[in-house]
């Protein structure tokens, strides 16, 4: 335990604003913000497909709205930045081996950029087939 | 000879209780640390500054302190590398005893909590042979751990991490690493007794992968994937509990 003496410095709620290291990290963390106005954006619109044709069309005009639009490009390009941390940090939280050796990292970030090329093209090839 | 300007906070308890900033200006050259300027302000400017070291070669992780708010080893920074002024403080997070002297207990504490040592029940025997062979571990073995095995005990992770800042209960980066460290070496047995302590609350999964421990490690140990391997393992053993009942 801290003796009479001593003088402890707390930790003040702008700790996050004191090192470059730990705004990027806070910008990470925030990538969920917009990511959440997405996901309430979606849930309004199944929410509205389900009431009828004209709260419908009341949910595409409002998808249009240039704003909504330029926070949802925000979410999307969060969720790639978010996605580029995250795989940087996949390899070495679970290590794989592969006959016995490490396999390297930058092999298994680029399977997991792979992996979001591969769904991007699946989710394409979705939504051409239904125009 | 060029002089850069050292600006240290001091903290002296018998004077009173706010710590204060106090510059000094330091001859230097491409060699010069941050370590041997504190020794030239002792020696030269005013002998009443206190700091630790010893080996001088960053091996015995004594000289920890904030240089311009980022942790480090004092022997291992140079006066070269920085911009003057150079802002030197004691260890963040830990309470301060004497201007950049901190009081290391709570992270040994916390150390010694996760039972840092080859636990092996099978080799308690005394009078039994078999308690005095020696283990063999193969190099395969051995490398699992390795990495995670090299920490010198400076605590700079610790100054690193804002959820020990907001927390001094959380086990924190080293003292996950080193229970993750023994988990992993062949002679060992004893994960379960130190998976309790890492899937406590304090234990793994208070850590939020900052990662700025891994960035000022001297030593590469690399204590946030550690950490994270553990909450791993943690998931694993708690999805275990729950088949077998
Ligand atoms: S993990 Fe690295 S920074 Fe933390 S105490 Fe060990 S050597 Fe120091
Ligand atoms: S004096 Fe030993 S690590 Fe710096």
């Amino acid at each position: 335990m801290a003796k009479q003496t001593s003088y402890f410095p707390e930790l003040k709620r702008n700790w996050w604003l004191k090192h470059p290291y730990f705004k990027k990290y806070m910008a990470r963390e925030a990538t969920v913000l917009p990511l959440v106005f997405f996901l309430v954006c979606l849930l309004v619109g199944l929410f509205s497909l389900l009431q009828g044709a004209e709260s419908w069309q009341g949910w595409l005009r409002f998808m249009q709205n240039p704003l909504v639009i330029a926070v949802n490009a925000l979410a999307f390009i969060a969720s790639l930045f978010h996605a580029w941390t995250f795989f940087q940090l996949f390899p070495r939280v679970m290590p794989l081996r592969v006959g016995g050796r490490a396999l390297p990292p930058n092999l298994m970030v680029l399977g997991q950029w792979f992996g979001v090329v591969v769904v991007m093209i699946l989710a394409a090839w979705i939504f051409m087939r239904g125009l | 000879m060029m002089t850069k300007k050292l600006s240290i906070q001091r903290y002296l308890p018998e004077q009173g209780n706010a710590p204060y900033w106090q510059d000094f200006d330091v001859p230097f050259d491409d060699s010069t640390s941050i370590l041997d300027a504190l020794n030239y302000v002792k020696e030269e400017l005013d002998g009443s500054l206190t700091y630790r070291w010893s080996c001088r070669m960053a091996i015995c992780g004594s000289c920890g302190v904030m240089i311009n708010n980022t942790p480090k080893l004092g022997c291992n920074s140079f006066l070269r590398e920085y911009e003057g002024p150079v802002k030197i403080a004691p260890l963040a997070h830990f309470p301060v005893e004497k201007d950049l002297i901190v009081d290391m207990e709570p992270f040994l504490d916390h150390l010694a909590a996760v039972q840092p040592y080859l636990i092996d029940d099978s080799r308690l025997i005394d009078d039994n042979e078999e308690g005095t062979q020696t283990y063999k571990q193969t190099p395969a073995q051995m490398e699992k751990y390795k990495q995670f095995a090299g920490c010198i005990n400076c605590g700079l992770c610790y100054s690193a991490c804002p959820q020990f800042g907001l927390n001094p209960e959380f086990l924190g980066p080293a003292a996950l690493t080193l229970a993750h460290r023994y988990n992993l070496d062949s002679r060992d047995q004893g994960k379960k007794q130190r998976m309790a302590q890492m899937s406590r609350e304090e234990g793994v999964w208070s850590c939020t992968f900052v990662g700025f421990c891994s960035a000022v490690c001297p030593k590469n140990v690399d204590p946030a994937a550690a950490v994270n391997q553990g909450k791993v393992e943690s998931a694993k053993d708690m999805l275990i509990g729950i088949f077998k009942g």
